[in-house]
């Protein structure tokens, strides 16, 4: 049972601005992904959350309590650590059972009750048979659910996971992402999870929060994320391959709104002219999924032509010039099912599901509406 | 490379150095082996004998005769070095790694690891001279300290009084040996990756199961280092006994060493001299060995 606040969070290295005036709530119970590239400022938020790190502005809330003077140990919080962090003169039982071992008079457990529950977590994270080897005898994804393992025996307030399963090979990803979500589900403990594979993050997140560069970018259900990206950014980062960003200038010809394109012009729906002006910079999004090609002409439809052909099993990703004609070249991706055969050099014809793209202010990268 | 020429190649490179530590090293060795069975009256155990059951006080390995009888302790050179070794090590390991330990992030800390540091820079003849001075009655930092506190019947000259004496030796070579330990701990300390300490914090261990349960175990290394080398440095102690009290009063601080010295210069008798140098060569073999074999052997396979 516990809510986490972070309020207009600020921490520096020096020059560097690792975390910028973050605000974020997380509810009770909730699985939260933080997502975002390498050196986002991930990590250093967990930290700050956890109370290994001192934010320079701001505060820090668990269950409407102000814990920003706490020392770790009175947070009540456990923590995954990216670099595992497992003490290397224990075994990796003595390892697992060490958070309970030095509170054991306090929980009241004796050590075989501990060395069961050790035994639970570690079948769960089915690393049973390693309990008594050193970490040093371990590959990275063993020791990784040891360090897991060690976080999951506790039952504290929130679960702090930095990177989990980034270790691990890809069906054991799968597999152990659903054990650690139905596990969050039944015992209930607000988990804040960072990643940036963002398949884990829309597989596994209730909430996503979206990071670059020290900032939350967008907080949002998954779906949030991926359908309504609120900055161009959000919308590169998401998706594989991310939404095609093609440039174009608004057009206002005869009292109406034309978004033109390279390769196209169309008029803007009513619904969103009011934020727009003629001859605005806006940037166009388009999900590479939400393309249909043709191979005839089609009124309406974008002419193309094919540049490459990346097979992906049952899908295909087309590589396409949308602006053939003219000298230079706009590329999109497109992904398609794999039901025809496309050949570099054919021309093609796309047309795009309208209600479904996104367009940004070029200049703020902000999402228009 | 063909094994055979590498191992030619190999020896030739170490030519030089063995033909050195055959003529230097090992002659020495065994030339002194040798002149500790040599007796009055040909080759035996004779020295070894006379060595270990003397009884006069300034050479006396296990008892000494009591000449002033009231005089504690009874002990003679070879127990001192054991005490020594009993107290010295125990309490430089712990020195030197809650300082290290607690010196590891804080501003200027470096300032004073030197300042420790510097028990090992100056030479052990002047830190016997300063040991005397720090426990004299009227200069000395520790008996004035206490004659503050009104322990009047501490506040003498400690290397005087046999009963004070050897404490006092051992407690000033605690101050001059603790740099040595603090900087091994401070190096082990440093090369210890900061997130054992933040995982343990986040588990909730307390600073004093962290102490514990996480930094001491993992300074396995340094602590066996500083066992080791102050164990070895605590047998063969000479120059700052040697200085302050020449093993006095009444041999009260006699130790191995300066017993070896008072057979070869003081008695000029070479036998029981060289003999006395392989008894304490034996000891120290003991760490040596055991050193040898948890620190470098380990390490050398490894490779
Ligand atoms: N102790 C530190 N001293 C100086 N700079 C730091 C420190 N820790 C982090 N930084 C900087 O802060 C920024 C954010 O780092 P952080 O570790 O939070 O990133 P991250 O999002 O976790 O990245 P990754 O996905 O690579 O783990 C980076 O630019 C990093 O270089
Ligand atoms: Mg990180």
């Amino acid at each position: 049972m516990a809510r986490v606040f972070l309020e207009n969070i600020v921490k520096r290295f020096g020059k560097v601005v690792a975390v910028d005036h973050i605000n974020l709530e997380v509810h009770d119970k909730e699985f939260l992904v933080l997502l975002g590239p390498s050196g986002c400022g991930k990590t250093t938020t967990l930290r700050i959350i956890a109370g290994l790190e001192f934010p320079d502005e701001g505060r820090v809330y668990i269950d409407d309590k102000d814990v920003t003077d706490l020392e770790p140990k009175d947070r009540d919080v456990a923590m995954v650590f990216q670099n595992y962090a497992l003490y290397p003169h224990l075994t990796v039982r003595d390892n697992i059972a060490f958070p309970l071992m030095i509170r054991r008079k306090q929980l009241g457990l004796t050590r075989e009750e501990i060395y069961r529950r050790v035994l639970d977590v570690a079948k769960l994270l089915r690393i049973e048979e390693l309990l008594d080897r050193k970490p040093g005898q371990l590959s990275g994804g063993q020791q990784q659910r040891v360090a897991l393992a060690r976080a999951l025996i506790r039952r504290p307030k929130v679960w702090l996971m930095d990177e989990p399963l980034s270790n691990l090979d890809a069906l054991l990803r799968l597999q152990m992402r659903a054990e650690l979500k139905r596990l969050q589900r039944e015992i209930g403990i607000t988990t804040i999870y960072v990643t940036h594979d963002q398949a884990e993050a829309m597989s596994m997140a209730d909430r996503i929060a979206v990071m670059n560069h020290g900032r939350i970018v967008q907080v949002g259900t998954p779906d949030d994320i991926y359908f309504r990206p609120r900055h161009v950014f959000v919308a590169t980062f998401i998706g594989a391959p991310p939404m095609n960003i093609i440039r174009c200038i608004t057009v206002l010809k005869n009292d109406k709104l034309y978004l033109s394109c390279p390769g196209m012009e169309r008029e803007i729906p009513r619904g969103i002219t009011k934020y727009l002006r003629g001859d605005m910079e806006i940037l166009l999004g388009i999900r590479p999924e939400f393309v249909d090609v043709y191979k005839e002409p089609k009124p309406g439809a974008i002419r193309a032509k094919i540049l490459v052909v990346e097979p992906q099993g049952s899908e295909l990703i087309l590589n396409l010039n949308i602006s053939p004609e003219s000298g230079e070249e706009t590329i999109i991706k497109v992904k398609t099912r794999a039901l025809r055969r496309y050949s570099p050099g054919e021309i093609v014809y796309l047309e795009p599901d309208w209600t479904r793209v996104s367009l940004f202010d070029a200049k703020t990268g902000k999402a228009i509406a | 490379m063909p094994r055979r020429r590498r191992t030619r190649l190999v020896l030739i490179f170490l030519l030089p150095e063995l033909a050195l530590i055959l003529s230097f090293v090992l002659v020495p060795i065994i030339g002194t082996f040798i002149i500790s069975f040599k007796t009055s009256h040909g080759y035996g155990v004779g020295n070894y004998y006379s060595v270990i059951t003397e009884r006069s006080p300034d050479r006396a390995l296990v008892i000494p005769e009591n000449i002033i009888k009231a005089q504690p302790p009874p002990w003679g050179a070879l127990v001192h070095n054991i005490i020594w070794v009993a107290i010295h090590v125990p309490v430089v390991v712990f020195l030197g790694l809650t300082l290290a330990y607690l010196l590891r992030d804080v501003v200027g800390s470096s300032i004073v690891k030197s300042i420790m540091f510097l028990g090992m820079v100056i030479p052990m003849v002047v830190g016997g001279l300063l040991i005397r001075f720090m426990f004299d009655s009227d200069l000395g930092v520790i008996p004035v300290f206490l004659r503050e506190l009104g322990i009047k019947s501490l506040a003498h000259t400690w290397t005087n009084y046999p009963q004070t004496a050897l404490i006092a030796l051992i407690l000033g070579s605690v101050w001059l040996w603790t740099g040595f330990s603090l900087t091994v701990y401070a190096a082990a300390l440093e090369s210890l990756p900061k997130s054992y300490i933040e995982a343990a914090r986040v588990d909730g261990a307390s600073d004093f199961q962290i102490f514990f349960k996480v930094v001491f175990p993992l300074v396995k290394h340094a602590t066996i280092i500083v066992v080791v080398m102050t164990m070895l440095w605590d047998l063969k102690i000479f120059d700052i006994v040697f200085v302050s009290t020449r093993g006095g009063p009444g041999g009260a601080t006699n130790v191995m060493a300066l017993v070896m010295y008072n057979y070869f210069a003081r008695a000029l008798d070479y036998g029981k001299s060289a003999a006395t140098a392989v008894i304490l060569a034996l000891i120290s073999l003991i760490p040596g060995i055991w050193f040898i074999r948890r620190v470098v052997r380990p390490s050398a396979e490894k490779r």
